[in-house]
């Protein structure tokens, strides 16, 4: 255990009439305040100090604890008193104690007389373990009266009890059971009666050595108007163990950052400088704008816990190359080089110092997921966008050899349409008068070609490389031309299948030369194996999509759009195809429907969120400062990409701060959050996006606002329950008192029936109501 | 979509949103947060007259029936998820999306609001039945004394008495 006193004759006395007692070795602690004229009150204070700590020191082996320090307590009253009784000059003096005895690392026994006090702070919480021995405070115990009229009774610093009033005194003792991390308070009334119970509880559960403590909450009584003398004691208990999330957050987070400059070398070493996504910066520049970066953030998240920093480090660089167009090799190598340098790190921690090394690197580990997470998610976005787009295109396919079909019945294509009843006669025909062959030859093939079908088949290309592609395509030519039957696949054509034939009149032949010549695809042995895959959903409106659409549109207006259906394994359209859709590699088990992890929102949200809030803010009047705050929170809530309550509650809480538990206290906070409401969904309204964009971007905001509100009224929740909790306490201790008054009440009917037996038997008559003349 | 076309178009939703086939269609949890949301399309705009009260009643309800703030406050927040999830998939208009996603979060602030308020009305009668029974404790400590003194006494004589 730390402990630590200090005392004060403050601003107003001439002198200090309190005492202490700090004897650690026997674990004795006690604050004196004397009173009484003329010097008595020191005189009674150090009377009572001496012979209390004198009491302890001799009988300490003889006494239980809590019997010792009540008899130590009542002697020093005694010595009191008849010290006032021989001195006239010191006649009245007396003493209030408050005084405590270690029994053990778990228990303390505290004692008191008069209105010294002895306060607990137990996981931030200040607690009174004692109640003064007043004459107002006896009253209000009484119910004669209330808390509010007490404060302002004339006689409220009446003490009804002190040490040398008479010989004996009463004396209240409380057995505590301390747990690890404790802290104890006994002080005289100089220190809460110039100082608020809050801000002794700040300084208290500061976390600053006792001594330290000790000292400034005499200085918080003093800058309070120090009106009496003051004295304070700080008793610690010895601290828990720190888990080891408190372990990374204070050394670990420490430790972590006090390694930068070596995670900076090791990153230089691994050519993070020569990465395509900084070219073009200076190497010191590039180390410090991603590696520092990086390291920064990872010290944000060990320092609270959380990977929010990791994470939207990861997101804007990830997204922010993606967007100048660059490649996933480049941040793959980037963040490979970034992990590895981290590893280092930890490796030369962990050689340092294994366990706090063990954790960091448990930590720092989690981090580099949080960061795989984010690219992850940018990727899966990616991926679906590619999907979108080749289903898209498709679908454009489809249409346009549908309406040639139908327009001109003639020439070069495949025709896709519902078989009527002049298809019957129809005769199979070879018709692609340019050479192309057409593989329609009969009307079943026909029927059996449905657009499910095809899409599964468009969908099983998105999982394959370019080369598995191309194989794919070349096998099921092949599989197809031997069989003789027709099949989805053969339908698909993406561009023209002879180098040779003319272009359409509206190509110009310059344009169709300057197109690069792809090369031919690697023979493949054996086809890959083709994994099953659900159908792709509907085909959605993708604003990405337009651009590879559009060509194929473009395409089609021109003439030439007719893409001949080709059996054949053509080096260009499978390049072509290759060039439009399959060009990065691709992860099949990312689906739409299976998000593999809550990948916050897109950046295009985040950003029209961001709008909407500065809209927001706009209409707001300065002097709103709630509602400012509302807005902020809801701002970083909504931006928080890991998608979690974390953010929600730690917004809430700033939020809510200190507030009283009433209506007074709780309303306004709830109307900011209503008036919030409405003016972030006016701000939607008002922004200019797409209609889809705005819906999403509203549905975003919502979430967040009714997390935070949740939040808040979580905390609200909190916040009374210690009220529940008192009343249940106070009952219990009613039906206790209620049963040990029908108990004496039995007791006394007893007495009394007792009683009148023997006065009757007494009597000449004899028992009552029986009477004999 | 007008507004009595949405307000129906939500109400087929109910099912779906309170899990009805899960836990009953009869006041399943969070019944009255949906029960709010209709209201508040069927009335529309920003203030929505007798929201407040007809979610206070329906809170009151709960509570009185012994459930805690906590679950009143957490099957709002699983119905609020339920519902965004429900109306991306069956509002195609985002029009329509937009109004039934204001309706909801207002009523997640006004159900919040309802909760919050009752819990500090709480707090206020626990406060005020500790003072009682601070009071009740002292009388019966009084009366607790006088008992103490008069079996004192009567203990006294009788022991004389015997002597």
């Amino acid at each position: 255990m730390r402990s630590a006193g200090d005392s004060h004759r403050g601003k107003v006395r001439r002198t200090n009439e309190d005492s202490l007692i700090v004897e650690p070795r026997m674990g004795l602690y006690a604050v004196l305040d004397g009173m009484g004229g003329a010097n008595a009150g020191d005189v009674a204070s150090q009377l009572a100090r001496d012979t209390i700590r004198d009491f302890v020191m001799h009988r300490q082996h003889t006494l239980a604890p809590a019997a010792l320090l009540e008899a130590a307590i009542v002697a020093g009253s005694t010595a009191v008193f008849t010290e006032a009784q021989n001195k006239t000059d010191r006649h009245g003096m007396g003493t209030t104690v408050v005084a405590c005895l270690v029994v053990d690392p778990a228990h303390i026994v505290v004692c008191h007389v008069g209105d010294s006090r002895a306060y607990l702070l137990r996981e931030g919480r200040l607690q009174a373990v004692t109640r003064d021995h007043t004459i107002v405070a006896e009253l209000v115990e009484r119910g004669l009266l209330t808390s509010e009229e007490a404060e302002r009774h004339p006689y409220k610093n009446v003490l009804s009890r002190n040490l040398g009033a008479k010989a004996e005194a009463r004396v209240d003792t409380v057995m505590l059971e301390v747990k690890p991390g404790d802290r104890l308070l006994l002080c005289s009334d100089g220190l809460y009666g110039f100082a608020s119970a809050e801000a002794i509880q700040y300084l208290l559960g500061s976390g600053d050595d006792p001594k330290d403590v000790a000292r400034d909450l005499i200085e918080l009584a003093l800058r309070g108007g120090g009106g009496d003398n003051v004295s304070t004691i700080v008793i610690e208990t010895a601290p828990a163990a720190p888990s080891s999330s408190q372990v990374v957050r204070t050394s670990g987070a420490r430790t972590w950052w006090q390694h930068r400059r070596h995670f900076l070398d090791a990153a230089s070493e691994g050519g993070l400088a020569d990465n395509p996504i900084v070219s073009g910066l200076p190497p010191h520049e590039a180390l410090e704008l991603v590696a520092l970066s990086l390291c920064q953030a990872i010290y944000h998240d060990l320092e609270k816990s959380t990977g929010v920093n990791v994470w939207t480090f990861a997101q804007n660089l990830a997204s922010g190359w993606f967007q100048r167009g660059g490649e996933w090799e480049a941040i793959r190598g980037l963040v490979d080089i970034l992990a590895a340098s981290a590893h280092a790190v930890v490796a030369e921690i962990r050689g340092a110092d294994p366990a706090l090394g063990f954790l960091i690197d448990v930590a720092v580990s989690r981090a580099l997921i949080v960061v795989e997470l984010a690219l992850g998610g940018l990727l899966a976005e990616r991926l679906r966008q590619v999907d979108a787009d080749l289903v898209e295109l498709y679908t454009i396919e489809l249409d346009t050899t549908m309406h040639d079909a139908t327009s001109s019945g003639s020439h070069d294509a495949m025709v896709i349409a519902e078989p009527s009843a002049s298809d019957a006669s129809r005769e199979p025909a070879a018709r692609d008068s340019a050479g192309t062959i057409t593989a329609l030859t009969s009307r079943e093939s026909l029927a059996t070609i449905d657009a499910p079908a095809l899409r599964e088949s468009m969908s099983t290309f998105t999982s394959l490389t370019a080369p598995e592609a191309a194989a794919t395509i070349a096998e099921l030519d092949a599989s197809d031309s031997d069989a003789g039957t027709t099949t989805a696949m053969e339908r698909i054509s993406f561009d023209d299948p002879e180098p040779d034939r003319e272009p359409p009149p509206s190509e110009p032949v310059a344009a169709r030369d300057a197109r690069p010549t792809p090369p031919p695809p690697p023979p493949r042995a054996m086809p890959p194996p083709v994994p099953a895959r659900a159908a792709p959903p509907p085909v959605p409106a993708r604003v990405g999509a337009r651009n590879l659409s559009a060509d194929a549109a473009a395409h089609a207006a021109s003439g030439g759009g007719l893409r001949p259906l080709v059996r054949t394994a053509d080096t260009e359209r499978v390049e072509r195809f290759s060039e439009l859709s399959i060009e990065r590699a691709t992860i099949p088990f990312l689906r739409p429907d299976r998000p593999v992890t809550n990948a916050g929102e897109p950046a295009e949200v985040l950003s029209a969120i961001a709008q909407v809030m500065i809209l927001a803010r706009g209409r707001i009047s300065p002097r709103a400062r709630l509602l400012e705050q509302v807005l902020a929170a809801l701002d970083n809530v909504a931006s928080d990409s890991a998608g979690n309550f974390a953010a929600a509650v730690l917004a809430a809480r700033e939020l809510y701060g200190v507030r009283s538990v009433d209506n007074v206290g709780v309303m306004p906070l709830f109307d900011a959050l209503d008036q919030a409401r409405i003016l972030v969904a006016a701000s939607v309204h008002q922004l200019r996006a797409p209609q889809l964009l705005r819906v999403r971007v509203l549905r975003a905001l919502s979430t967040a606002h009714q997390r935070l509100v949740g939040a808040t009224t979580g905390l609200v929740l909190e916040a009374v329950a210690p009220f529940s909790d008192r009343l249940r306490e106070s009952q219990g201790l009613t039906g206790e008192l209620r049963d040990a008054v029908a108990k004496a009440e039995r007791r006394r009917a007893h007495l009394e029936r007792r009683f009148a037996t023997i006065v009757d038997s007494s009597l000449p008559w004899g028992t009552r109501g029986t009477t004999e003349w | 979509m007008s507004n009595v076309h949405l307000t129906r178009a939500v109400q087929v939703l109910r099912d779906e949103v309170l899990d009805t086939v899960a836990l009953g269609d009869r006041d399943p949890p969070g019944a009255e947060v949906f029960e709010a949301l209709i209201r508040a399309l069927s009335v529309g705009g920003d203030s929505v007259p007798g929201l407040d009260l007809t979610l206070h009643d329906a809170v009151a309800r709960r509570l009185a029936w012994g459930d805690s703030e906590e679950s009143v406050l957490a099957d709002a927040e699983l119905i609020f998820d339920r519902l965004m999830t429900s109306v991306d998939r069956a509002f195609r208009e985002p029009a329509d999306q937009m109004i039934v996603i204001e309706a909801a979060t207002q009523v997640a602030v006004t159900v919040s609001r309802v909760v919050a308020l009752a819990a500090v009305a709480r707090a206020g009668r626990d406060r005020a039945a500790r003072m009682r029974e601070d009071m009740s404790q002292g009388q019966l400590k009084d009366v607790l004394e006088k008992q103490k003194v008069a079996i004192q006494r009567l203990e006294h004589e009788l022991k004389e008495d015997f002597q």
